[in-house]
């Protein structure tokens, strides 16, 4: 590790910035741990924005469940035939295939290296048909709509008020062991998002080719390094409105990372892995560059926010989501192989997250807000070829269906994260902090992570 | 989707003379009870300027006269009775794109003309506000209508400071709405085919434009059950009953239900047999009867919406958030509730009576109170803040500007999805959190965007100015003679520029940091732009107090 140079300069800076009062100390929520990381892992959250129509991804092949399906989604159904056969480790008697177009996530399940999570969805208590029917169970406040879904996946608040998210929890929980680090814990390609907002730490939002840096201060700028410092003066010297500093926050970030970013960007060529030059593409591609070069930024910790759109399918489904599924599995696959090309396959994984599942029945020419639905998780420490939890019924008006084939989603978002957080390195006693739900649900891990 | 030459001026023939008889609202539009306009208070610079910072698209030097000389209300009143500005007649007369990407640049064009130039500069504030609250977005399936979300924009200016009820129809009728929130084309059930009416619209309309998710008392606060949980305004049975009203609409003129006409300019059209007849449940325990007429249904249920207890405040509350601050008291939204219940002449979602109350009301008009007042100028509105107060201009007569969503994280109907750019309840992580306070426009406010903003507006004033040697054609340039014949008094060019950005309202820091940057140049041109640059790009201009 070669990087005393930049660490130096970085701290220099930072030093500096804080001198003036513009960064902030570590985090001040209860620990999760004491000992320090020595290790390096990564959590990349690829939310699908819109909902996905994960009940077409995955498929029932066997004829039985089949023809229940394809009675249910009508005009919107796979053909049986086209869809991709794969070959689950822990089959549960029924054949299932992927979405003719998913490619990619079928090469990843076969090869090990993707697992689906069956039927995930916010709850707060497990909840059934009949429950449901008679207002008998807590549920999530405002089910089938789009932000507040989001923001229950993102943020697990439950009926409470609480405006952090879990990968924001996560970061403030471990502020104290990962205090070294010169990135933020929580980095983002996709702008703010509930997800990573801490009660003590912020994310980092980058560009698809790094770091956003100020023109009119480059070196080369006419007086470029006097405007810069006259900036940064006048930063330094506060505002009296709230809003004024939470951008001059911002803008404080900006400066200080710019530098570290760029400078350690330009160290690594570009990787041997092609990404699909789509908008997950193209953000997927810069979350890989920045792994590769991630010595420079000395980190044990990391997780990645991602989104991509498209996915409310109120109309033209049968048109659109093959791109949609291509683009995914394409993605993913390009993702999981840069990370084989830089060597940290066993040390990232990546998870899907969106609103909502659709609805089994169709509007015609597309479909509506649901529930439950299929999650993806792809890396090297995650169980792959496998299908975690229950499938569940896919008819209309069956056991998992509340009212026009929205399903009850059997494991909980809350399940989910806490899985994925305890990988991460958070403690089984400190998940009730990440996923204020748990406590709710018997199973505190869905075993799919190695 | 391409029109033809001839199709174009048919339809806009159609459109005039349909505007020309009322068709759009903003003709009967019961005017705001003014009274009588008192002796003229003194309005300072400083005043003037932050009020029109709130009621345009930026301060000019000739408005602050304006607005000094004549007093906010009548300001307001001389503004309710300006000629709407309109993107799709001027579009019209633009050479016919090459595609459709040109085709929104076209629309972009409009938009920057009509709020640069525009005298009606109250109304394309509003319609803009309203554009972020009831959004239709370039991003999807309209990306090859250009015309049809400059119509969709031509609604909203022209009902801008009409009634909120007939608002909502034209909304709910234009063919780009239906396309966007996929109503076109929505057809009664078919049980053999597990086809059931599409919901989009039936949630978003009510989620978004009008009533929202939870009870609201009248001054905007949620009302809470005996468990302090929230009430829901609707549920799925509902949302259910205003899916099946809004069945059988599709495009104007389409020769059957399944053969579009894409005739985007005129408001869509019912075909009975694809509505469905049955009783439908809307809010408020009001069942619709069956057998009604699609376009009946629709009247009633948008009635049904209007009327209920949520829309003042809720849209109340946005508009002041668009507008004003980030944070209104309960007491200020309750105020511009009460006028959006009535408006003194017992007329009910009159825009023009809101809008006014907004502007008027004393915590508008009071000096900032505290650290917490105010908001987040909009990125864009602070490029149209700065080109306005320097008079920009290209010599082509046009705005060019394909992508300003890739500086500013925004342009006119370019939102990511229906949820707009940004929500009227973000909140930042920090100190506006911990103070159970929103900041909206700092959802598009992150460490790459905080610096494109900046990045273009350094372009924009460094490289595009009036003393650019080489000017090209189609670049927009900013005026800067004025200043540049002060330049041998900095402190005068100083609070010249000051007060074209701030009305006057410059920190010490600010004002000495520009003199000392200016120092550095010894061309007159760089000293000028280096102190527009600096007041334009610090955190005190992008925040409107």
């Amino acid at each position: 590790m070669n990087n005393t140079l930049q660490r130096r300069k970085f701290l220099k800076l930072s030093a500096a910035l804080s001198a003036l009062g513009l960064i902030g100390g570590p985090g001040l929520i209860p620990q999760a741990r004491s000992a320090e990381f020595t290790d390096y892992k990564c959590l990349v959250n690829v939310f699908l924005l819109g909902g996905n129509d994960s009940f077409n991804m995955l498929v029932p092949r066997s004829d039985a469940e089949y023809n229940i399906y394809a009675a249910s989604r009508q005009n919107l159904a796979i053909a049986q035939e086209a869809l991709l056969p794969i070959s689950p480790l822990d089959s549960d008697g029924i054949l299932y295939g992927f979405h003719p177009m998913a490619t990619g996530l079928q090469g990843l399940f076969e090869s090990g290296d993707l697992a689906v999570v069956s039927n995930v969805g916010p709850l707060l208590e497990p909840v059934s048909k009949d429950d449901y029917l008679n207002g008998n169970t807590l549920l999530p406040p405002q089910l089938f709509s789009h932000n507040d879904q989001r923001n229950q996946w993102q943020s697990l608040r439950g009926t409470t008020t609480l405006s952090t998210g879990w990968a924001g929890r996560i970061a403030d929980s471990l502020a104290d062991d990962l205090s070294g680090q010169m990135l933020p814990t929580n980095i983002s390609t996709s702008g703010n998002s509930r997800f990573q907002s801490g009660e003590s730490t912020s994310p980092y939002t980058v560009n698809n080719s790094g770091a956003s840096s100020y023109g009119a201060f480059r070196r080369n700028a006419e007086y470029g390094p006097e405007r810069q410092a006259s900036f940064e003066r006048q930063l330094a010297n506060g505002f009296d409105n709230i809003h004024s500093r939470a951008l001059a926050d911002i803008h404080s970030r900006s400066l200080l990372y710019a530098d570290l970013i760029n400078d350690a960007l330009r160290l690594v060529p570009e990787l041997d892995t092609p990404f699909p030059d789509s908008r997950l593409g193209r953000r997927l591609r810069i979350v890989a560059r920045l792994l590769a070069v991630k010595d420079e930024f000395e980190v044990n910790r990391q997780i990645y926010y991602i989104t991509t759109g498209g996915f409310d399918t109120h109309n033209d489904q049968n048109q659109d989501q093959p791109d949609l599924l291509m683009d995914l599995g394409d993605c993913l696959l390009a993702f999981q192989t840069a990370m084989t090309e830089i060597g940290l396959s066993d040390q990232i994984t990546t998870f899907t997250q969106s609103d909502f599942g659709r609805t089994l029945t169709s509007n015609g020419d597309g479909t509506d807000h649901g529930w439950g639905g299929h999650q993806l998780v792809s890396g090297g420490a995650v169980l792959g070829q496998r299908i975690f939890g229950t499938m569940p019924s896919l008819e209309i008006d069956g056991p998992d269906d509340v009212a026009g084939g929205r399903i009850i989603p059997t494991l909980s978002a809350d399940q989910y994260a806490a899985t994925l957080a305890n990988w991460f390195g958070v403690d089984d006693s400190s998940l009730d902090q990440i996923a204020p739900n748990l406590p709710a649900f018997n199973l505190r891990n869905l075993g799919f992570m190695a | 989707m391409h029109f033809s030459r001839t199709t174009i001026v048919t339809i806009s023939l159609l459109l005039l003379s349909s505007c020309g008889g009322g068709g759009g609202s903003s003709g009967s539009t019961t005017p705001a009870p003014s009274g009588e306009t008192p002796t003229a208070p003194v309005i300072s610079i400083a005043e003037a300027h932050r009020f029109l910072r709130q009621a345009s698209f930026g301060p000019t030097p000739a408005e602050v006269d304006n607005v000094r000389n004549i007093g906010f209300e009548a300001w307001i009143d001389q503004q309710l009775l300006e000629t709407p500005s309109l993107q799709l007649p001027y579009m019209d007369d633009l050479e016919e794109p090459e595609n459709n990407r040109e085709g929104q640049t076209n629309r972009l064009d409009a938009w920057f003309r009509n709020v640069l130039n525009g005298e009606d500069q109250l109304r394309q504030r509003v319609a803009f506000a309203l554009s972020e609250i009831m959004v239709v977005s370039d991003q999807g399936n309209l990306f090859n209508f250009p015309n049809g979300l400059a119509n969709y924009y031509d609604e909203l200016t022209l009902h801008a400071f009409g009634n909120y009820q007939e608002l909502l129809k034209a909304v709910t009728l234009t063919p780009a709405m239906g396309l966007y929130l996929s109503m076109l084309g929505n057809q009664k059930p078919d049980k053999a085919m597990n086809i059931r009416p599409d919901e989009n619209y039936a949630r978003e309309v009510m989620q978004l434009f009008s009533i929202g998710l939870v009870m609201l008392n009248e001054n905007g606060s949620t009302i809470l059950d005996q468990n302090n949980q929230p009430i829901p305004t609707y549920d799925q049975s509902i949302i259910e009953g205003f899916a099946h009203v809004f069945t059988g609409w599709t495009f104007y003129g389409s020769e059957s239900f399944n053969q579009p006409s894409y005739i985007f300019r005129l408001p869509m059209a019912a075909f009975q047999d694809f509505h469905d007849e049955g009783e439908k449940r809307l809010l408020n325990e009001v069942v619709l009867p069956a057998g009604q007429t699609a376009e009946d249904d629709l009247d009633a249920a948008l009635e049904n919406i209007a009327s209920h207890a949520n829309v003042p405040a809720f849209i109340g509350r946005q508009l002041i958030q668009r507008l004003v601050s980030a944070n209104p008291s309960a007491a200020y939204i309750g105020r511009v509730a009460a006028v959006f219940i009535d408006d003194g002449y017992g007329t009910r979602g009159n825009l023009s009576a809101v809008v006014k109350a907004i502007l008027l009301d004393p915590e508008a008009r009071a000096e900032p109170a505290d650290a917490n007042s105010g908001k987040l100028t909009e990125p864009l509105l602070r490029l149209t803040a700065v080109w306005r107060a320097f008079d920009a201009s290209a010599a082509n007569n046009r705005y060019l500007f394909a992508y300003p969503e890739f500086s500013f994280s925004q342009a006119p109907l370019r939102a990511d999805s229906v949820f707009n750019f940004f929500r009227p309840d973000f909140a930042p992580p920090g100190e506006i959190s911990k103070l159970g306070l929103v900041s909206p426009e700092m959802q598009i406010t992150n460490e790459t965007t905080s610096v494109t903003v900046n990045n273009y507006l350094a372009l924009a004033i460094f490289l595009q100015h009036s003393a650019v040697a080489e000017k090209d054609e189609a670049t927009i340039y900013i005026d800067i003679e004025s200043e540049l014949a002060l330049v041998d008094q900095p402190q005068t060019l100083i609070n010249q520029v000051a007060d074209k950005l701030l009305g006057g309202n410059i920190s010490e820091q600010l004002r000495s940091e520009t003199a000392s940057m200016m120092e550095h140049w010894d061309t007159q041109a760089g000293k000028v732009v280096e102190a527009i640059h600096m007041i334009a790009t610090s955190p005190e201009f992008a925040v409107l107090r």
